[in-house]
Order: C-alpha cells, then structure tokens, then sequence
C-alpha cells in the first residue's frame, strides 16, 4: 500500500484511540516500523489524542497520590547492602525500582519535550531556530532513554544475576554492582557507587575463575555521565567471585591485580 | 519521577475512568490501582509500539472495563442520550488550569458534537467499532473514515487557534 493511502486509511486513528482490531494493529505496527512518515503521522495523532485527553481533565483529590506512593514503597523490596553475618551468599541488592525510576522519566521528559515543542510551535508560528534547538533536545533525551532502557534491560533480565561487590577495609565506600548473565555468561558492571578514580590511576574488573583473577575490563569512571552507565565487560562462563582493582592509568588491562579494593562472591 | 508522571497525567486518566464510572469515589479508587499497575507493568511497555500516554491511557481503560464487569457494575444505557457525553467536557474545569493558557479546552470545545461522541465513544469509553456502529446507527465500515475525520478535525482545531 502507498504511504498516503495508509495515512488517508483511519487505521491509525482507530489504532491511536484503541479500536483496532489485533489484526490491524499488528498492520498499523507494521507500516511504523517499515515507513517513518507512517510513524511520525502516527506520532501526530497520539500527540492530538493526549492533548484531548489533557484538555478533558479531572484533578482527582490529593490524598490520592499519597495513598499511590505508600503503595508503591511497601511493594518494593529492599535488600540490605551489607550482609555481614553470612559468608556463603553475596548481597543481592534490588535496584529495580531506581532504574524504573530513572527510564519512567527519560520517556517522560521525551513525551513531554514533544508537547513543549508543539506548544512552541503553536506561540510563534515560525521558529526554524527553536524548533531545531528542541530537536537536538529530543534527539538527546531520545538517546538517554535508549541507553536507559538497555541498561534497564540488563537489570531486568530473568538470567540476570546481580553480585554486589562491596568495598575491602582499605576502601570501604567503594562498591560496584555485577551483572552476570547466566546464559549468555555476559557480564555487566554498574559502577554507580565507585568514587572517582584518583588522578593517574583506573579502576579494573577481575573475574575469579578457580581461585585466580582474571582481567574482565577496564571500568570507565572519569568521564562524567559514563558513570552511571552499565558498561559491557568481558564475559565468564563460569565465575566464582568478582573483584574490582585499582591499577595505574593504562590502555591495557594489567596482568595481575594491584590493589583489590571490593570484592563480591557469586 | 514518577511522581511527574502522576502530576502530568493522572488529571487526564482521572478523566476517562470517571466517564466510564461517573461515581468520583469509585474513580479515584480505579486511577490509584491503575497507578500502582503502571508502576509495576512498566517494563512492559514498548515505545515501538506507541505513546506513553496510549499504553497509560489502555492500561487505564483496560483496567475500568474489568472493575466494571467484576463488580457486575452494568455498562449503563445512559450513554444512548449523548448529551452526557457532550457535557463532561464542561464540568471539569478543575484540572485544566495549566492548559486553558494554551486556548486547548476552548479549541477542543470548538469540535462538532458528533465528532466528539465518535472520538469519545472510542477513546473515553472503550467501545469497540461494533459497538459504535450500533450506537450511532452507522455502517460498520464508515467508522474507520469518520473517526479519521473527527481526529484530523481535532488536530486543526489544535494546531491553527
């Protein structure tokens, strides 16, 4: 079918304001991801539909959102960090509900910098000039909610088992969380918690692998925003505990590990 | 965060559960549940797949259709006289404030009567093409062509105040 034909169809109306069949919104799915006008025409008229929605609103009473959130806070499970009395298991930590959080808002602030725009849009009439300073800003906002889903992904995952490595005497602030992959052996590291590495020295993942450390990866920390991205590290199929080090600055990953300053066992 | 997520658009939820309910209390009661099920449905959505606000907004409705049916609350006949429909839109003027400096509500207001009800069958009340055929006493087909004329109406009215 012809773009046109498809936007001039009413299938993306009827999809947009929930009438659509199954058959046919696995169509209008379709035709968004094969054409992006289809998508952006579609984009519009969700657009239209959540501004109708806004402009019929009813504010509901106030204690409304207090007895939602009381509701939210005792769902979510919060595991200790710190588990001192037992030695055979490392601290799982739940940290769902943070990156929730974090990808709730970034999709937010993505709906929401749309309807900015139209609202610019609406008060001036031409402005070349704002309109392209918004979508840079979409165009930003967009690729942190990717790199925020994709991180959500990994916390997520059924096969995700997350291993706290907690910070040693000689560093106790210091801590990383792991993510192991149980089926793919992938690991991921989360280095939110981990101080800034002192000048001329980097932080490293090693993996123990019957009794002996490997290398799994330098940890990036100095470059802000890096850090508290999930990075990517070198995968184990089979890992007794993680470590992280201390080592001197060096595009390659050292040998043998320097200063151990957090450990987590699996 | 989430909490901006409640301040932006639990006023427009609000909304459509009330039009299906018409009981404030009862309401409120579905858009706290419906709240705490986006809460912990969230990574089921798909930003493939459409709006935030869309897969919100189903959730929402979703969830009404089934409290109304498990509590053999009846899906009233009210609905045939349209001056219900048509009439919501005034009554609520409380939460609105923040878009009346837009013009919204009035441009919206602007929309033909019978323009509304298709949107608002469909969209507030959660009936099916079947169902809004039989309500409006039009063909099956024609639905399709003039719910995309309603929306393309909307969408001028928004976009040229």
């Amino acid at each position: 079918m012809e773009i046109k034909n498809i936007i001039s169809s009413g299938l993306l109306e009827l999809y947009a304001t929930g009438l659509a069949s199954e058959q046919e919104a696995a169509q209008v799915l379709q035709w968004v991801q094969q054409y992006p006008e289809v998508a952006d025409e579609l984009a519009q008229i969700e657009t239209a539909m959540a501004m109708y929605a806004q402009a019929n609103s009813v504010q509901p009473s106030p204690h409304i959102k207090e007895k939602i959130f009381a509701t939210i806070n005792e769902d979510a499970t919060v595991i200790p960090l710190k588990n001192p009395g037992k030695k055979d298991k490392a601290p799982i930590v739940s940290i769902s509900t943070f990156w929730k959080n974090v990808a709730a808002a970034s999709v937010v602030l993505l709906l929401g910098s749309a309807v900015l725009n139209f609202v610019q849009y609406n008060n001036n009439g031409t402005l070349g000039k704002k309109l392209a300073q918004n979508k840079e800003l979409v165009n930003n906002l967009q690729d942190q909610a990717k790199l925020m889903e994709d991180n959500w992904r990994i916390v997520q995952s059924r096969y995700s088992q997350p291993v706290t490595v907690n910070g040693l005497p000689v560093s106790p602030e210091a801590q990383a969380k792991v993510f192991w992959m149980k089926n793919t052996g992938d690991v991921y590291v989360d280095p939110g918690n981990l101080p800034e590495a002192p000048k001329g020295k980097q932080y490293e993942l090693w993996a123990i692998v019957d009794g002996v450390p490997v290398n799994a990866g330098i940890i990036i920390t100095t470059k802000k925003g890096d850090q508290y991205s999930i990075q990517k590290m070198k995968g184990f199929g089979k890992v007794d505990a993680f470590a992280v080090s201390l080592e001197a600055e060096s595009s390659k990953p050292a040998e043998k590990p320097d200063l151990v300053m957090a450990v987590g066992k699996m | 965060m989430f909490s901006y997520l409640y301040d932006n658009y639990a006023p427009a939820l609000n909304a459509v559960i009330y039009k299906m309910v018409e009981d404030r209390a009862l309401s409120e009661d579905i858009l706290q549940e419906a709240f705490v099920k986006i809460w912990n449905n969230f990574t089921s959505y798909d930003k493939t797949k459409g709006r935030l606000f869309t897969w919100m907004l189903n959730l929402t409705r979703n969830l009404t259709i089934d409290t109304l049916r498990s509590k053999s609350y009846k899906k009233q006949t009210k609905i045939s006289g349209d001056e219900n429909i048509v009439s919501n839109i005034r009554d609520n003027s409380s939460g609105i404030e923040k878009f009346d400096s837009l013009g919204l509500v009035k441009q919206v207001a602007n929309l033909k009567a019978d323009q509304r009800q298709i949107i608002d069958l469909a969209y507030f009340n959660g009936f099916t093409q079947d169902e809004i055929s039989k309500q409006l006493g039009i063909p099956l087909g024609t639905v399709k062509t003039k719910m995309r004329a309603a929306i393309s109406e909307l969408r001028k009215l928004i976009q040229f105040n």
